[in-house]
């Protein structure tokens, strides 16, 4: 048997000395987006502590992270559906406005949760009827005749909020009572899995309408009017409508609910109790499988590198919000958060504890050094990606073929995400954390 | 996929590499040689015929059958390629020029449309500032196989003929650039055979990156199967999601990966991962080469394309289990023989699917 050695192990060689870790928000001047500002800088990885940590205390203190951060996903689609009843109840273009504006502010939590997706298969299992993408959402609602669905699905134009039963194949279905259980059922219709009728994209659908822009700018455009129980109802069957998207908000905060649950403390029964009582070993195994699934081919792959090289905006990932730019930001704040060990909250105190960052600096400090430095370059290339969306060039106008300041943009942010994902294999190393493929990290496919 | 940024490290460890007798250097060197190199030479090889084929067509020396012949010969070339794809072709976005899937929303038939509306003449230097989705052999596959295109009528031929020409003088263009890549002093054969170089500080690491390309490729195998079998997703078929269903070729392709997969395993001449672990890991040597076997046999015994198949209970049956065959050949070699040999197998663009 040979030393151990990636494929990629060459990077090691780029000693880099750098300044650690301040946290850092994507600059906005949407306020609904972004918290007010970290009130301190954050240093806490930096103080390498001697005293020695334990990997069970790291475990516990990641179980923490993924239960403020689901906590937090929680209580902000609660703010979403405060703002959703109000703005069925007395729909206007301002009531419209702030359940968008919630909606973008329940983002921002749970885009960091999904680093404990890949790895803990519990919540991958659980997170299709929450964040299922893309999606036909001819199935929920009206869409325009340019309309571009998956070829063999008859789910794609069923239209539910206009229909009292939908037929897909051999199966008809009585959706006459908007129901959540009836919705859940409906994702994966026909076994396509472009049939989602709930969870994050669904209510964006709801709120933006399509984006019929393209590469060019602008979001969609749903009038409020989408909302209206009188004579001014647009778009056919407002009430429904609007009995569709308290119901699928519910659900939301419901699923949420049920997540934070799994991770709290406490409770003999639950997730959190299961994976600290298996070994500290596959619990490391999990967090970083974790990191570098959601860096690599999930973010990097599925949600840049598809929609850049197929100049593909169906393939964005909030594509009825053009709030693509942040999810990708906090994404990868997600993948640095389980490093550091650290979470800025919503209310924005600051979780800090036990890292995974601490025992690969113990392990060997060069590879603790080099995924800092590339956690950090990583977010200042989103930290680009995100400028540039605020000052109007946003994600969908940045994969246009024409656009090739915009494309270099994706383009170094998927970059920076390999390289980081290459530390991220170093860093594992260092801790004699091998075989990171989905079986040993109990992944479910 | 990823360019891979290789800085040399030559203060680490490699005092100790030596490459006479090296048995890793041995079994680089010769796959590269035997297998991936000759693999390499036979796609561009397709894709020069492609071009000729394409343009016989358009002059009308060729008919319809024989340009689909030729097609799908240089699209069961790309597939053999899968299990190495390793350097040129694995960086930037090269082998997405040569092939789009999945396309979960048909995006070939509408960036076909798009891009003929926006260029009824089409150069190949306004094809390859396009999306890589009209680009490659899936948009070709597209114009010659789609059941609402007709290339018999001369109306709709000459409207498409101009983009089949492009297609394939980019493939070929591509297919000379990636085989020039490969030769020459600093060429990526002599990286795989020399060491330490640019690229690969020593024979393991080499070795790794092919073991990696093998496992991605076996991977790969199980979505190209489980996608239109709807496994996991209520197992009900869903066939224009499969690879190549236009072209009817899902299952050869798939043949074409297994067999360069085995490729890598048993090798040429005396070289290769199996005689690595021939000696000390006998057992697993007798499970792997069951399990070629096995796939191999069920993939023979299927005697119709893919999307017929989906429609019979029974051949439905007969594909999950050629499904389990794949999954066992990806975990004997993800796990067994990456752990038999040492290498450390590193994230990949599955993850996470």
């Amino acid at each position: 048997m040979r030393v151990f050695s990636f494929a990629h192990l060459s990077v090691l060689a780029l000693a880099i000395n750098l300044a650690a870790c301040g946290d850092s928000e994507p600059t906005t001047s949407a306020t609904a987006v972004t918290p007010a500002p970290a009130a301190a800088t954050l240093t806490t990885t930096k103080t390498a502590d001697t005293q020695a940590i334990t990997r069970e205390q790291v475990i516990s203190h990641y179980a923490d992270i993924a239960h403020a951060t689901f906590s937090d996903a929680h209580s902000t689609a609660q703010a979403l559906q405060v703002a959703v009843n109000v703005f069925v109840a007395a729909p206007s273009a301002q009531t419209q406005q702030a359940a968008k504006e919630a909606w973008l502010a329940a983002r921002v939590p749970y885009m960091q949760s999904e680093v404990f997706r890949f790895g803990n298969a519990l919540v991958d299992e659980w997170e299709g009827q929450v964040n299922a993408w893309p999606l036909d959402e001819g199935l929920i609602d009206y869409v325009d005749g340019d309309y571009q669905y998956a070829l063999g699905n008859d789910g794609a134009t069923a239209n539910i909020i206009a229909s009292q039963s939908i037929q897909v194949g051999e199966e008809k279905v009585d959706v006459s009572e908007l129901t959540a259980e009836l919705l859940a059922g409906l994702n994966e219709l026909g076994g396509s899995e472009a049939n989602v009728a709930t969870g994050y994209h669904a209510i964006e659908f709801l709120l933006w309408g399509q984006d019929l822009n393209g590469t060019q700018p602008g979001a969609g455009e749903r009038s409020y009017t989408d909302y209206l129980t009188d004579e001014n109802c647009t778009g056919g069957n407002c009430e429904r409508r609007g009995q569709y998207l308290k119901v699928v908000t519910d659900l939301l905060v419901d699923d949420l609910a049920e997540m934070t649950a799994q991770w709290a403390t406490g409770n003999p029964d639950n997730y959190r109790t299961e994976l600290l009582a298996d070994s500290a070993e596959k619990g490391l195994r999990k967090a970083f499988f974790g990191m570098g699934s959601l860096s690599l081919g999930e973010l990097a792959g599925e949600r840049m590198k598809v929609a850049l090289e197929a100049s593909s905006t169906e393939d964005e990932h909030d594509c009825f919000s053009d709030n693509t730019h942040n999810s990708h930001f906090y994404n990868a704040k997600g993948v640095r958060n389980v490093y550091l060990g650290e979470y800025k909250k919503v209310d924005g105190t600051v979780l800090t504890g036990p890292s995974i960052a601490q025992l690969v600096q113990t392990a060997d400090a060069n590879a603790d050094q080099l995924l800092q430095a590339k956690l950090d370059a990583t977010e200042k290339s989103l930290q680009v990606m995100v400028d540039a969306a605020e000052n109007g060039m946003a994600f969908d106008q940045m994969i246009d073929p024409e656009n090739t300041d915009g494309q270099q943009i994706v383009r170094d942010s998927i970059a920076a995400l390999v390289e980081q994902t290459t530390a991220i294999e170093q860093a594992a190393l260092a801790l004699g954390i091998t075989e990171l493929n989905p079986d040993t990290a109990d992944h479910a496919f | 996929m990823f360019k891979k940024i290789v800085y040399a490290i030559a203060s680490v460890s490699l005092l100790a590499c030596s490459n006479s007798g090296d048995p890793y250097q041995q079994t680089s060197a010769a796959l590269a040689e035997q297998v991936i190199y000759q693999a390499h030479q036979d796609w561009q090889a397709s894709n020069q015929n492609l071009l000729s084929s394409a343009q016989a067509f358009c002059q009308g020396e060729q008919d319809l059958t024989q340009t689909r012949e030729d097609f799908l010969q240089a699209q069961h070339s790309w597939a053999a390629l899968q299990p190495l794809l390793i350097g040129p072709l694995n960086e930037g976005n090269r082998a997405w020029q040569v092939q789009f899937w999945p396309d979960k929303k048909n995006l070939v038939a509408r960036q076909v449309q798009q891009f003929l509306k926006a260029n009824p003449e089409p150069s190949l230097a306004s094809l390859e500032r396009a999306s890589v989705v009209v680009q490659g052999l899936s948009a070709y596959e597209y114009v010659l196989f789609d059941p609402e295109l007709d290339l018999a009528d001369a109306a709709q031929k000459q409207r498409y003929c101009p983009l089949l020409e492009n297609i394939a003088a980019h493939q070929q263009k591509l297919a000379n650039d990636v085989l020039t890549q490969w030769q020459g002093e600093q060429g990526m054969l002599a990286q795989l055979t020399r060491f330490p170089n640019e690229r690969y500080a020593e024979p393991l690491e080499a070795l790794t990156a092919i073991v990696q390309a093998q496992v991605i490729s076996l991977d790969g195998l199980k979505k190209k199967l489980g996608t239109p079998l709807g496994r996991s997703i209520k197992d009900i078929a869903q066939p224009y999601q499969a690879q190549s269903w236009r072209s009817q070729a899902s299952l050869s392709n798939l043949s074409a990966e297994v067999e360069s997969a085995l490729a890598i395993w048993q090798g040429a001449e005396q070289h290769s991962i199996r005689a690595l672990l021939a000696t000390e890991h006998a057992d697993l040597v007798k499970q792997i080469d069951a399990a070629y076997l096995q796939a191999q046999q069920e993939l023979a015994a299927f005697k119709q394309p893919l999307t017929l198949l989906l429609q019979d209970e029974q051949q439905r049956q007969a594909l999950f289990t050629l499904y389990d065959s794949f999954d066992r050949l990806h975990r004997l070699h993800e796990k067994d023989v990456a752990r038999a040999l040492g290498v450390q197998l590193g994230f990949n663009a599955h993850d996470g699917d």
